[in-house]
């Protein structure tokens, strides 16, 4: 190298905006800078940081054993017991995205071994009823070992050629079990389209968990295990050797670091746990289907992982907490579709009043209801087809959203147009800057509570899918660390 | 005891040479689809080292557009326009709305991170991908729309198949429709042309000089930012046209349609190794045919897992595909 | 007395150019060698050979005796080489003791199971490697200690970087390290200090050591031998002194012609 590198070289020129990385008076004083962040947020972030890991778990288990005293059977197994099952199978993906760094798109297939794999021990299937402590270890080990098999195949692969291969192998996995039945025993192994039903509760020792409490109890202290076992990993020599390889697989690998073998080892761990929350699946759904490890749960468990933080045990938890809670308000069938109105409304005026300085948030709120009523008082004035449709389960909210929101009977194609529209108006929104922003900001608003109104409200399910789709494009450009991991820098 | 291996030369035996030739034309059709989508992803991969989850996507939103074009004039029994104009303009608008698309997901979602770490924009993609998918879902609540081609342009009286699904001329005795030729011959133009573009043109250079070294590009006076966004909008115009010729093709779109499409096609952008053009083509075909024998003497549950096995293979034992070349790591 | 590390024919050619000669080299136990000769001339390249990054094409490579050709990188490192990237590859978001702290893992041998149940022997090993990482880190006088032990890597600057990058390799406990460019981009006084430590490294840490180096004077401070390559050859060995006197040096170094201008040059005043 003959050019002259300056000894601040990488960090000189971006002393504007960027961090002042590198600089040793900035690092020294970095404590100072921490307890500069005031108000109620730092103090959250600063109690949070400071307390020790203990403390958040037993705060967390505390707080989690008081569900069941709360909640009726329904909202305990739809809020307690999914978002703990979501949380241990983020946990394991956590391992693998999150630790090694490896982008495994297969992992719903691990589960889904899982899952199958205790619907054949234990089930009326083969007529097998195996109990839990012979089965499920014997499971867990067999989808870590297909998990070594996938590693092997792939080990010479980085990461995106990895990401496709498992993202096929899911694939794979899916198209085998629903499409070839093939006969085993006497016995369709997979039982095709239908799946596998009538499968056993967990067993254990002759002791069987029948109700959702005992499961949910059981998966708590499943989870607390498993977080507890992963923290220590990560703060461990092999954690380290992860996080080294995530860093610089050449670096490590000349560090005595077998970069290979930990990759696999990750991938392992990875499906252990999948192997893991997939038998625990089994047995509360009492039966598997192909459907249930589709594309749309590899994006949710991504989501949860990411909305964390890549890499963080506690955020898997918030994650999941989140995820599964919009997931389960959104869900066709929740008892109460007036909350899915609220949490969408909600979460769309949260995001809004990020916008500063608070007059400009109140400015643009005020501006959006005015718009609302006038392009309401245009739309009725024009034909009054286009306010008299249907505003579904709007609760006590449906005067005010029928004399607000636009919403027609009998025009064909107005949802779909309206969508694309929508669609069309956030990109617009997005790029513009200053004034025209805020001011492109308030039809676009307005039209998002009509397209909620008239094609999102209809199909909850399928929006909570978009919209996990949007936040992890959103987070990858607002929040790559996701909300409770550490920011990463890499300096090119 | 049941020996699959027998049973599938039993099938060879009955399929005879006509239906191997019936195999390796379906084959033929297909690949030429999973090129054109795989020319898409092997020119983002090749200039931005990122793996477009979304392109399979954007594949099905142009088969989707190319319906909503063929109900605008009129749907398959009464279009309001001659044949050969409304297949241009389905073309057209399939390709437009892609192309526009694709540059509208790069800007969007790929050019804020083009300095993020590695998995950032895969992440970004995935959600692109599952955005579309997800929106096509809400739009058409899962209906399969049919292109209908067997009626297109044909009498609605009397049933008979419309010019597109007649015959235009056979080998041993098995027919190779209009509509087969079509795909194929329009697949084959696309590439010459875009091969032109790639070694003719300004933009061509400046896209290879982008693919090559885009901090050196870009301080050579090319604005790799444009660059870039020609290259998404050229492979998502590609693949467009590959959603419609899909749609007159099988006749039928679906909200998925684009994932395992997308899949097969990236399969075959890394058999024929990942950033070559003549590559993506030769591995489409490959991909296509294969696809058709396994369905074929094997039976259609396995043609996916036969493409998965290709792509293994070639994982294991030439990573770098057919026409790729082998990079040095640099240290 | 036979080398410590020995390089007998090695070959590596990229393509069709060959960036490493038929190269013999060899480094005795406790010695400081330097490699010195213009940029492309393999100099790297020899690291990335010795280290298992490449394989040569041709040749052996010897570590008291026993061959390293075809070994991967992570079983050559435990063998007792470890090595400083130019280009600086620390791992950026892990804490300044971590970096070092992940380079025993090859002196190190808790499972992932023993690190979940946490054994005591886990626990014992894990003292150590804390131990073992300060003890590193304090080589560097006050520069890598404190405050800094818990801060990411990232947020170091340039020239502690550098010091980072050794205090990492030293972890992996070698018997030879390789340094690339242990000073560049580093300021007078910082090169002034790198120099010390090095001899130091040797004195006291017991390190052999092969060298990269562009700084002369660098160079001249502290090696035992200097080795010189132009094009994968090696065209000088010896002393500081014959080497940076020698024709061919300095042929490579200015161009043909140089070493008679300033043979010239010196006749001419006497």
């Amino acid at each position: 190298m003959s050019e002259p590198e300056r000894p601040a070289a990488p960090n000189a020129s971006d002393a504007a905006g960027r961090p002042k990385i590198g600089v040793d008076e900035w690092v020294a004083s970095a404590e100072e800078r921490h307890e500069r962040s005031r108000g109620l947020g730092g103090l959250v972030s600063r109690g949070w940081e400071g307390s020790p890991a203990e403390a958040k778990l037993i705060v967390f288990v505390a707080l989690a054993s008081t569900l069941p005293f709360w909640m009726n059977e329904g909202e305990l197994f739809s809020y307690g017991l999914y978002t703990l099952l979501y949380a241990l199978l983020a946990l394991g993906l956590n391992i693998v995205v999150g630790f090694a760094g490896l982008l495994d798109l297969g992992y719903v297939a691990f589960y889904g071994f899982g899952a199958y794999g205790y619907a054949l021990f234990s089930s009326n299937h083969y007529g097998l009823h195996w109990q839990a402590e012979a089965s499920i270890p014997l499971i867990v080990l067999g989808t870590a070992a297909v998990g070594l098999i996938l590693g092997l195949a792939s080990r010479r692969l980085l990461g995106d050629y990895l990401a496709i291969v498992t993202l096929f192998f899911a694939q794979a996995f899916v198209a085998f079990v629903n499409n070839s039945n093939p006969k085993v025993a006497g016995e369709g192994l997979t039982g095709g389209p239908n799946g596998i039903p009538g499968v056993d509760p967990l067993n254990f020792f002759g002791f069987k968990l029948h109700s959702t409490k005992q499961y949910y109890f059981f998966l708590l202290i499943v989870f607390s295990l498993a977080a507890v076992g992963l923290y220590f990993l990560n703060n461990s020599r092999t954690g380290r050797a992860w996080r080294a390889l995530r860093e610089d697989p050449l670096a490590a690998e000349a560090m005595s670091i077998p970069v290979n073998r930990l990759k696999i080892l990750a991938f392992m761990f990875g499906a252990g746990t999948a192997g893991l929350t997939g038998t625990i699946f089994a047995a509360i759904q009492t039966g598997v289907v192909a459907g249930n490890f589709d594309v749309a749960l590899l994006i949710t468990i991504y989501a949860i992982v990411i909305l964390g933080g890549l890499g963080s045990i506690a955020g898997v938890l918030f994650g999941a907490i989140v995820i599964n809670v919009s997931t389960q308000f959104l869900a066709p069938s929740n008892d109460h579709p007036e909350l899915k109105r609220w949490l969408f409304y909600g979460a769309i005026l949260l995001i809004a009043a990020k916008i500063r300085p608070w007059s400009r948030t109140a400015a643009v709120f005020v501006g959006t209801a005015a718009f609302g009523f006038v392009v309401h008082a245009i739309a009725s004035g024009i034909s009054s087809d286009w306010t008299n449709g249907t505003v579904v389960d709007a609760g006590s909210a449906a005067s005010a959203i029928r004399n607000w929101v636009i919403v027609p009977s009998g025009h064909t194609g107005f949802q779909t147009w309206a969508y694309i529209v929508l669609v069309a108006a956030i990109v617009v929104t997005s790029q513009l800057k200053g004034w025209w922003r805020m001011a492109a900001l308030i039809p676009t608003l307005y039209w998002v509570a009509v397209v909620w109104e008239n094609v999102l409200v209809q199909q909850s399910a399928v929006t909570a899918l978009i919209l996990f789709g949007v936040l992890l494009i959103a987070l990858m450009q607002a929040r790559p660390q996701g909300l409770l991991g550490t920011a990463r820098v890499e300096i090119v | 005891m049941h020996l699959p291996l027998l049973n599938i030369i039993d099938t060879v035996r009955q399929l005879g040479w006509g239906g191997a030739f019936e195999l390796l034309r379906n084959g033929i059709v297909l690949g030429s689809v999973y090129a054109l989508i795989a020319l898409g992803y092997t020119m983002v991969y090749g200039i931005l080292k990122l793996l477009n989850f979304a392109h399979g996507d954007i594949y099905m939103v142009g088969a989707f557009l190319g319906y909503g074009v063929l109900s605008i004039l009129g749907g398959p029994l009464a279009p309001t326009i001659a044949m050969v104009p409304l297949i241009l303009l389905m073309f057209l608008g399939g390709m437009l709305g892609s192309g526009v698309l694709g540059v509208v997901v790069e800007r969007f979602a790929y050019r804020p991170l083009r300095n993020a770490p590695r998995i950032a924009p895969l992440i970004s993609a995935l959600g692109v991908s599952f955005f579309l998918a997800n929106s096509a879902l809400l739009l058409t609540h899962g209906e399969r729309f049919n292109y209908a081609m067997y009626q297109l342009g044909g009498d609605p009286n009397t049933g008979l198949p419309g010019p597109l699904n007649q015959p235009a001329f056979s080998v041993a005795g098995r027919p190779v429709t209009v509509v087969q030729v079509l795909v194929v011959s329009t697949s084959i133009a696309l590439m010459i042309a875009l091969t032109l573009l790639v070694s003719r043109t300004r933009l061509g250079k400046a896209m290879r000089a982008t693919s090559y070294d885009r901090e050196a590009a870009s301080m050579m006076g090319i604005d790799t930012d444009r660059v870039i966004a020609s290259t998404f909008f050229i492979g998502s115009v590609l693949a467009g046209a590959a959603g419609v010729m899909f749609g007159l093709y099988i006749g039928e779109t679906y909200y998925l349609m684009g994932f395992l499409a997308g899949l097969k096609a990236f399969t075959a952008a890394v058999v024929g190794g990942i950033g070559s053009i003549p590559g993506a083509m030769v591995g489409g075909l490959l991909i296509g045919v294969t696809e058709a024998y396994a369905a074929g003497y094997v039976g259609g549950q396995w043609s996916d897992v036969a493409v998965f096995g290709i792509l293994i293979l070639f994982m294991l034992l030439r990573p770098s595909g057919l026409f790729g070349a082998k990079t040095i790591q640099k240290v | 007395m036979t080398a410590l590390l020995e390089l007998e024919g090695v070959s590596k050619s990229f393509g069709g150019l060959r960036v490493i000669d038929g190269l013999d080299l060899a480094v005795n136990e406790r010695e400081i060698v330097s490699v010195i000769g213009p940029n492309g001339a393999g100099k790297t390249t020899l690291f990335n050979l010795i280290t298992g990054l490449y394989h040569p094409d041709a040749g052996q490579i010897r570590l008291e005796g026993r061959n390293l050709v075809g070994l991967a990188p992570h079983r050559i490192t435990k063998l007792g080489i470890a090595r400083t990237f130019q280009t600086l590859r620390l791992f950026l978001n892990m804490t300044v003791k971590e970096n070092v702290m992940a380079a025993q893992y090859g002196r190190t041998k808790a499972g992932p199971f023993r690190s979940i149940v946490r054994t005591p022997g886990m626990r014992r090993e894990e003292r150590e490697i804390h131990q073992r990482a300060e003890e590193k880190l304090a080589f560097f006088g006050k520069r890598l200690m404190g405050y800094r032990w818990d801060q990411p890597a990232y947020s170091l600057s340039y020239a502690n970087r550098r010091r980072l990058e050794i205090a990492r390799a030293m972890a992996a406990e070698p018997r030879i390290l390789l340094l690339d460019e242990p000073a560049a981009g580093m300021n007078p006084v910082e090169t002034h200090e790198i120099t010390e430590l090095i001899a130091k490294l040797r004195d006291d840490g017991g390190y052999t050591i092969l060298v990269i180096e562009h700084d002369m004077h660098v160079v001249e401070g502290i090696s035992d031998r200097v080795t010189a390559l132009d094009h994968g050859v090696k065209i000088a060995e010896g002393s500081f002194e014959q080497v940076a006197t020698d024709p061919k040096v300095i042929e490579a170094y200015l161009g043909i012609g140089a070493a008679e201008e300033e043979a010239d040059a010196d006749a001419a005043p006497a």
